[in-house]
């Protein structure tokens, strides 16, 4: 456990100093401005304006940040041959993995931390934030990390064998399949061809559903599919929480076995 | 057989490269044992193999056929490795670390708490010639060391756990000739303190100067394992005599089967007087060269 803790410990270190940090700078700046500006233009529906584009940006920053970090976790280790002194250090290589991973996830949890506090100050700045309403953030917000750490454990998977080129395309492709999982559902459930409705719904089971995590509306042939904030209480979030935690512990588990077995030259 | 400190059996790597998958051999059934408390070379020519046999031994490769034992383990094992150091070749570490970090960071590795770690850094970094440098400037990260400096922090980091065992893949690469000469003193250091150095080279003087014995690894094959002396005799070419009469010198060249005695009690009964009796041995550069070329298969037990 040592171990995993030391490794996890010089990853956080490491994306500190690659000032990956300060990319949230950049966000939470460009956040309040443009709070400022649209404020003066949407005149009574601010706050759920700065409510939606605050959820939008901390999602989005969450998710590019994971894959954009998280595919060169392992892979840079491998390449720039730092793996050489690590491994044949008393440290088993699933170990080495699981203290990149924890790294990581401390990482994004501290920039998410963040991007939710400017959230917060913007709102507050505009007298509308309340006990009830921070409450609702907060779940949303939740959802968010979960579906943040569940990249993170799929870009790391793939940069176990692949090129951070590759990873980053694949690891985007699962983000997009998966919030899509209730469209494509709906689509592949229209297909004519058995054979091909199976094997897409079977392809389908192969992405984790990242639509339970997307707190916003939605509909599809006019039923709703969505989690709106309004409707999400701890139950749900416990309950997509241990989705989300079984997904990346699995993925993670791939993970592990693929970077067990192979050589490194 | 307890004393055996490495054994490899047989072990075979090949690669596969390129879209036809063209299999690389570089590796080709090696087998021999590195003893206790010895200074082991593992001596080859570039792209001998000797990397790839150091990958394996240290379970960062697996082995194709064959199999190996470090410390009475098969490779890896966790139990093996707390008593191993380990310095790769050309080796890169993490480039945003001070040294300190770094030495902190493979001690955590190795379970020592932290005034342990903070002991042991402060020790090794004197002892690789790093700690005035670390004065001066505490927090330099290993991204502006030079590449010798990077060597010795290798070295360093590879000695943290105190190991039994130390591996050394081309230690004396980009270090200067004072650099070599420290980083000698020490695996001869190492050998007093009773640890057992394998250590990887192409250079023969650092060979001749350290080893109790070597192996010598050409494409990937075993040329020969033994002591020094026994393996790395230079054959004796000819023995120069120089004959002085009155103002006037003569050198004469006896052959190694030639009869030296005669030569001397003749010259002397010519009146001559004898300046010089030198033998002239080939280089060690002729003799490697030779076991490179010719794939005289001299393996000698012992
Ligand atoms: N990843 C790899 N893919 C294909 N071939 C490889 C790979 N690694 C090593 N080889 C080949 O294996 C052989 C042995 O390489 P190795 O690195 O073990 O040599 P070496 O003795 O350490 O040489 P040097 O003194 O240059 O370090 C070489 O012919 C090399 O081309
Ligand atoms: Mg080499």
């Amino acid at each position: 456990m040592n171990r995993v803790l030391a490794i996890a410990l010089n990853t956080f270190r490491e994306a500190v100093r690659n000032k990956v940090l300060y990319s949230l700078l950049v966000f939470a700046v460009a956040m309040i401005a443009s709070v400022l500006l649209l404020a003066q233009v949407s005149l009574h529906e601010e706050s759920r304006v700065t409510r939606d584009l605050g959820l939008g940006g901390i999602a989005l920053f969450g998710v590019l940040i994971a894959i954009f970090v998280g595919v060169s976790l392992v892979y840079k280790e491998i390449d720039r041959k730092t793996v050489f002194a690590l491994l044949p250090k008393p440290l088993h290589r699933f170990e080495f993995i699981l203290g990149k991973f924890v790294g990581m996830a401390f990482t994004l949890l501290i920039q998410i931390a963040l991007m939710t506090a400017v959230l917060f100050t913007a709102l507050s700045l505009q007298g509308e934030f309340s006990g009830a309403s921070a409450a609702i953030l907060i779940r949303a917000i939740a959802l968010i990390t979960v579906e943040v750490m569940v990249i993170t454990a799929v870009a790391v998977f793939f940069s176990t064998f692949t090129s951070p080129f590759l990873s980053g395309v694949f690891t985007l492709a699962v983000f997009i399949i998966g919030r899509s999982t209730p469209e494509l559902t709906e689509l592949v459930g229209k297909l004519e061809n058995p054979a091909l409705r199976f094997g897409f719904s079977a392809a389908l089971e192969l992405v984790p559903n990242l639509h339970l995590f997307y707190v916003s509306g939605s509909m599809v042939d006019g039923h709703a599919v969505s989690i709106h904030a309004a409707f999400v209480d701890w139950a749900y979030v416990g309950w997509a929480a241990g989705y989300g935690a079984a997904w990346a512990a699995v993925v993670l588990l791939f993970s592990m076995v693929v970077f067990s077995r192979r050589d490194f030259v | 057989m307890g004393d055996l400190v490495i054994s490899s059996d047989n072990l075979q790597k090949s690669f596969r490269l390129g879209i036809f998958r063209k299999r690389v051999e570089a590796l080709a059934g090696v087998s021999f044992a590195v003893e206790k408390n010895e200074i082991f070379g593992l001596l080859g020519p570039n792209g001998a193999g000797k990397t790839t046999f150091i990958k394996l031994l240290m379970g960062l490769i697996f082995p194709t056929a064959g199999s190996a034992r470090v410390l009475g383990r098969p490779v890896p094992d966790l139990g093996a490795k707390q008593r191993i150091g380990f310095l790769p070749e050309n080796p890169y570490f993490y480039d945003y670390l001070s040294c300190e970090e770094l030495l902190d960071l493979m001690g955590r590795l190795f379970g020592l708490d932290a005034r342990e770690r903070r002991r042991r850094a402060g020790a090794l970094l004197e002892r690789v010639g790093l700690s005035r440098i670390v004065k001066e400037s505490a927090n330099l990260p290993l991204r502006k060391y030079s590449k010798g400096m990077l060597q010795r922090i290798g070295i360093a980091q590879a000695l943290i756990n105190d190991p039994e065992l130390v591996v050394l893949d081309e230690p004396m690469s980009g270090l200067d000739p004072i650099g070599r000469r420290e980083i000698r003193d020490l695996m001869v250091d190492l050998r007093r303190e009773g640890k057992t150095v394998l250590f990887s080279t192409h250079i023969l003087s650092d060979v001749e100067l350290l080893c109790d014995r070597v192996a010598i690894i050409v494409d990937g094959k075993l040329r020969g394992s033994g002591p020094v002396d026994k393996l790395l005799s230079p054959r004796l070419l000819h023995t120069e005599v120089v004959l002085a009469s009155g103002d006037r010198t003569e050198i004469c060249e006896v052959a190694p089967d030639g009869d030296l005695d005669a030569v001397l009690r003749d010259a002397l009964a010519a009146g001559k007087h004898v300046r010089s009796v030198t033998p002239r041995r080939e280089s060690l550069e002729d003799l490697f060269m030779r076991e490179v070329e010719a794939g005289t298969s001299r393996v000698s037990q012992s």
